[in-house]
């Protein structure tokens, strides 16, 4: 039972949110909060005062394929197009294969860059590689594997973040040839570092940090051999 | 801008169905999140299987974060949290464990120093180091990680009365010391 008094329904609201309740009790508080105002702000309240004590914990890596596991759980029927692209995976493999390796090819014959230390693939959220990302200690090129171009009245604008900052760094308009290097000056690539592509007006995002959606994005890894 | 508008945005989107946004906070939050899910499990696979709970709920929550109550941080926490309590209740944690991998660590001060260091939270800290020993570590160790009474109790070797007693105590000593 949820206590009536005062008392009682502030210290229950506490414990739910330091954890000691048994099963069936945080059961009853969770389902209880849906409902009952009182209770909910009780709670909020705990959760706020004892926000802080969470960062404690160690923070630590997940697994590395556990984001795909949480997009095949928000996914649980696949579409009907994607199920039928898979039908087909010849005719799909080869198309992306045939693209993925001519933007490769013509990324290496334009230019004969010095071996990255860092690398990722951005890829589309159908989680088909579009761009490819290298990097050394100054500079990051990008170049297109697969992409096709914004719509008219929007433009692709290159964002990094190094790891722990609080907002991304724009590294600028990525051209109509998808391809750009740039040497940023306040940030210097580094392993972990995201990169991501949004869509902006024209001319690029006004305010300095990213307003369209995310179209891509991929973390900074050492690369192998580096 | 700073991180905590930046979450809210992300928050925002995710809310509107933005699956880019969701994998952007994915990016910038697994890290810090899966941290505090294992400390409350100690096992990887049962701390991933937690927070693949927790993004689901998150995605689907997104529209019910409202800044005015906290920081989006918090909220984040706050689900894993629960969805690593929830997994941790389910496993049986009323079966005592001497696992050695619960360091006492965290509940030393230099830790708390070192961790709530920020303006923010000098407060809670104040607060935190006000109470008995026994008590401050009876609330960390159930909060960072997961322990219920009966294992706080076997951990500080104490009766599981007198734990659950100071825990209420700590709780309403903290609440009156932050008001």
């Amino acid at each position: 039972m949820i206590p009536t008094d005062p008392q009682g329904r502030d210290e229950i609201a506490a414990e739910f949110v330091l954890g000691t309740l048994e099963a069936h009790d945080a059961v009853r508080v969770a389902t209880a909060i849906l409902t009952d105002a009182d209770l909910a702000r009780r709670v909020a309240g705990w959760e706020a005062r004892l926000a802080p004590l969470a960062d404690l914990a160690t923070p630590e890596a997940p697994p590395p394929e556990l984001w795909r596991r949480i997009e095949a759980r928000l996914d649980p029927a696949p579409a009907p197009a994607r199920a039928r692209r898979w039908a087909n995976p010849w005719k799909f493999g080869s198309f992306a294969g045939a693209a993925l390796a001519a933007g490769l090819a013509t990324f290496m014959l334009l230019r004969p860059a010095p071996a990255p230390q860092f690398m990722t693939v951005l890829l589309t959220d159908q989680a088909a590689p579009a761009w490819l990302v290298q990097a050394d200690g100054a500079e990051i090129r990008l170049a297109s594997l697969n992409t096709s171009p914004p719509p008219p009245d929007r433009v692709l604008e290159l964002w990094a973040l190094p790891q722990g900052a609080p907002a991304p760094t724009s590294l600028g308009l990525i051209p109509a040839d998808g391809r750009i290097t740039v040497r940023p000056t306040s940030i210097r690539p580094s392993p972990g570092m995201l990169i991501e592509i949004t869509l902006e007006p024209p001319g690029g995002s006004p305010i300095g940090r990213p307003t369209g959606p995310i179209q891509f994005i991929g973390r900074l890894q050492p690369a192998v051999g580096s | 801008m700073n991180a905590t508008s930046d979450l809210s945005a992300l928050l925002q989107r995710v809310a509107r169905g933005d699956r880019a946004a969701l994998r952007m906070l994915y990016e910038h939050q697994s890290v810090r999140l899966f941290g505090v899910a294992n400390a409350i499990l100690r096992n990887r696979d049962a701390a991933a299987d937690a927070l693949q709970d927790a993004f689901i709920k998150i995605a689907q929550r997104a529209g019910q974060f409202d800044p005015a109550r906290g920081p989006a941080s918090a909220w984040l926490a706050a689900i894993v949290r629960h969805a690593a309590l929830d997994i941790a209740r389910a496993r049986g944690r009323e079966i005592l464990s001497d696992d050695p991998a619960l360091g006492d660590q965290p509940v030393a001060p230099e830790a708390l120093e070192a961790a709530l260091g920020r303006a923010q939270t000098e407060q809670l800290r104040a607060c935190l180091e006000a109470l008995e020993q026994k008590n401050r570590q009876g609330i960390l160790l159930a909060f960072v990680h997961g322990l219920s009474h009966a294992q706080v109790a076997q951990k500080l070797d104490l009766p599981l009365g007198t734990v659950k007693a100071w825990i209420r105590r700590g709780l309403l000593r903290l609440r009156e010391c932050l008001a």
